[in-house]
């Protein structure tokens, strides 16, 4: 199945999760293609749940999904060919060296010898982990996991790349090669959606931002529109008056 | 003045708190004190100890302790379980210098490293004798009330002993790491410890193999080496443990003043090595000396090249978690003796040796590759088919074992082909079988779980075990009956395994897992 190149990278509707409580109840979202946005929300608001489902990693209760116009309950292998996820726990083994992590997951996305190995030549000196391409990962810090598991969800070249909280520990030479990366991502025609409770970092990236609250879209758009509908006058202001509590 | 806050006294309590809480936690991650429950059937288990002491106390009358042959045994005991006390105490060692938990708060307070060492010796000592003092003491006690007051000497004797054992389990874990290094000791300390605990079993078996043969022999060299005269006479050193067990005051008050002596000297000349460890502990990960020569690396292999090559360098990179697959193996050395007895290839005794290894080899290493998978989200969000990389982890784990017995099976084929073909059908059979029950039952878990996996998930590990002793009893009765020696015994043995196989398996399909 290929996708659909008038379809939005990202479309969910009626969208339900529930642990017990709903984590995520009705949620309708839509991203468009080539544009960069941040979901934002309280602590437990449903974020995680919500990228987790689009990701393919839990199945929602109710509710549709399409990943560039791909349905992800009828080709949940199309959708995920195209898309990446970046959780904020990296997914790393500890007692592989980077290339060989790129070349695991190269081969599970099946990406070709050729163009697997020159992305990751690429990458690795992009986020300098070459230096540190014959040391196990078990021993790097925080933020060089953190830059080699973005290596891993970006060695596919995916359309649409989810991160949740990526610049969670990150010092500020890291942070900013990892934005610049998203940056330059965006400009080459993908799109990216994070999380992130840096409000700052959505300020200065999105284009447009969600706020999600109770697991529901309570506010969307730019940060123009979104102040529009607040008296705030900052992003932590719009924040800050539409999740507090009634 | 026990209690002030930074000495001995109150870093002991804080020990023995956060001992309480991990008791109540069990498999829990949460830290809770221990339930009514819980601590109330450990005490009726005491309890009841207590009185299967005095029965059996006051129907033999209580032990004469002048009696050689009672020194000997009761030595000989003591001795057994020094064997398991340094199993432990180096377990618990290495514990102590790799597993941190509050080391390095402790370590960055004002707190003097001798305060910390001691303390941490002490729980050492403890965690050595404590199941040595559960089940000893309710006879001591018994002996106590019988009028056999000298038997309370089990205390000072056990406490005695599981001090001189984890001061030198401690000592010998510092030097390795000071000799090998912090990586190298974990390993070689976990065989050593292993070895220590599996002594006695292969000591035993290795005495039947050649007594077997010898019998007249070792009978006369073991008479005369326990004759008042001989090495071993009632006069030796060699039974100073077991005197001072039995309550002779002269040899208690001997080991209590070498345990003490060696634990203040451990704790009062070691303590800055003991810093130097954890240090070399913690940096253990991080020192990665660069290779000589390019690094290799295949891009573009097919899905099922790319799982089984992870799979394998995340285990051949893991010497500690090899060390642990192969020592459960030890256990099965014993067997191998058989192999050659008499003069004979004993066939029956080689097909199920082979049969059981392959079978406990795969459980160990489909658990490692399935149920221990560091990434399982990476898996699951991969465009790849589930099927596809189940297989290849599966292959993963079955392909060492039938590599390790491919030799020895074409071997047989060779010099037997009935009985290499039979081999071969129950290697694969049993190799097959104990992949599917850990796929099929396994729990997710970590690589650091392996060596506690027969506790975190006791019902597959049961079948795993059923599993691989059914189809090595059905390859013992299946190559006996080969061989020509037909009975029905065997006939029934072989039905009997063939069946236990197929329910084993059969319930490992009903407790299947569901998969994400």
């Amino acid at each position: 199945m290929t996708t659909n190149d008038n379809a939005p990278a990202l479309r969910i509707a009626g969208l339900h999760k529930a642990y017990g409580r709903p984590a995520v109840d009705g949620l309708d979202l839509l991203v468009r293609r080539g544009e960069l946005y941040a979901l934002l929300g309280p602590n437990g608001a449903g974020k995680t749940t919500t990228l987790r489902m689009v990701s393919g990693l839990v199945a929602p209760d109710a509710g549709r999904i399409e990943v560039l116009g791909i349905d992800l309950a009828q080709a949940p292998l199309d959708a995920k060919r195209c898309l990446a996820y970046l959780p904020d726990d990296p997914m790393l083994y500890g007692k592989l060296k980077p290339f060989e992590y790129l070349e695991f997951v190269a081969g599970l996305w099946g990406v070709g010898a050729r163009e697997a190995e020159e992305r990751a030549r690429s990458l690795l000196d992009w986020l300098d982990l070459s230096q540190h391409a014959h040391e196990l990962t078990e021993g790097f810090s925080r933020g060089m996991k953190q830059k080699l598991a973005l290596a891993g969800a970006l060695i596919h070249d995916p359309e649409l790349l989810i991160l949740d909280e990526p610049l969670t520990g990150l010092d500020a030479a890291a942070a900013r090669q990892v934005k610049d990366l998203l940056l330059s991502h965006v400009a080459k025609g993908g799109t990216v959606i994070l999380t992130t409770h840096i409000l700052e970092v959505a300020e200065r990236l999105a284009q447009r931002i969600g706020i999600i609250r109770q697991g529901r879209l309570i506010a969307e758009g730019t940060l123009a529109e979104l102040r529009k509908q607040t008296s705030g006058a900052s992003l932590e202001d719009v924040f800050l008056q539409l999740t507090a509590q009634p | 003045m026990m209690n002030t806050p930074g000495s001995i006294g109150w870093l002991l309590r804080h020990e023995i708190r956060l001992a309480w809480y991990k008791l109540g936690s069990g498999k829990s991650k949460t830290p809770r004190r221990p339930g009514a429950g819980g601590l109330a059937t450990v005490g009726l288990a005491w309890l009841a100890l207590h009185g299967v002491a005095f029965f059996i106390v006051a129907r033999t009358g209580g032990i004469d302790g002048a009696d050689p042959r009672v020194l000997v045994a009761v030595s000989a005991l003591l001795y057994g379980c020094m064997t398991f006390m340094l199993s432990t105490a180096l377990h618990t060692s290495v514990l102590v210098l790799f597993e941190r938990g509050d080391l390095d708060l402790l370590l960055s307070s004002p707190l003097s490293s001798r305060s910390i060492f001691t303390v941490r010796l002490g729980a050492v000592v403890v965690g050595t004798a404590a199941l040595y003092l559960f089940f000893l003491t309710p006879f001591a006690h018994a002996g106590a009330v019988l009028g056999h007051v000298r038997w309370l000497a089990v205390y000072p004797v056990l406490l005695g002993c599981a001090t001189l054992i984890a001061c030198a389990a401690m000592l010998l874990t510092l030097g390795l790491v000071r000799v090998l290094g912090a990586r190298k000791t974990r390993v070689v300390a976990q065989v050593i410890g292993a070895l220590a605990g599996a002594l006695l079993f292969i000591l035993v078996q290795v005495f039947n193999y050649y007594a077997g043969s010898h019998e007249a022999q070792a009978l006369q060299a073991f008479t005369q080496a326990f004759s008042s005269s001989g090495v071993l006479g009632a006069a030796s050193p060699l039974w100073l443990p077991g005197r001072a067990l039995l309550g002779e005051p002269l040899p208690v008050a001997v080991l209590v003043l070498l345990a003490g002596a060696a634990f203040a000297l451990t704790a009062g000349r070691t303590h800055r090595f003991f810093v130097h460890g954890l240090q070399q502990a913690a940096s253990s990960s991080r020192a990665a000396p660069r290779p000589v020569g390019a690094l290799r690396h295949r891009f573009g292999a097919s899905l099922f090249d790319t799982i089984v090559r992870k799979e394998w360098r995340l285990i051949r990179r893991d010497p500690h978690l090899i060390s642990q697959v192969a020592l459960q193996l030890i256990y099965l050395l014993p067997i191998f003796l058989l192999v050659f007895s008499d003069g004979d290839i004993q066939y029956p005794a080689v097909t199920a040796g082979m049969t059981l290894l392959c079978a406990s080899l795969t459980a160990s290493l489909a658990w490692i590759v399935v149920s221990a998978e560091d990434a399982p989200d990476l898996l699951t969000m991969a465009p790849a088919s589930s099927a596809m990389i189940r297989f290849a982890k599966l292959a993963a784990g079955a392909m060492p074992a039938l590599a390790i017995a491919f030799f020895p099976l074409a071997w047989l084929v060779v010099r037997d082909p009935l009985a290499g073909l039979l081999a071969c059908f129950t290697v694969s059979g049993a190799t097959c079988t104990a992949a599917v029950i850990v796929h099929w039952c396994g729990k997710p878990a970590t690589r650091s779980d392996f060596a506690a996996r027969g506790k975190s998930d006791t019902l597959t590990s049961v079948m795993e075990g059923a599993n691989s002793l059914a189809w090595g009893g059905l390859a013992f009765c299946m190559s006996t009956i080969a061989g020509g020696s037909y009975t029905d015994s065997y006939l029934v043995g072989a039905a009997f395994s063939a069946m236990g196989s197929a329910v084993v398996l059969g319930m490992a399909w009903l407790l299947r897992r569901p998969r994400p």
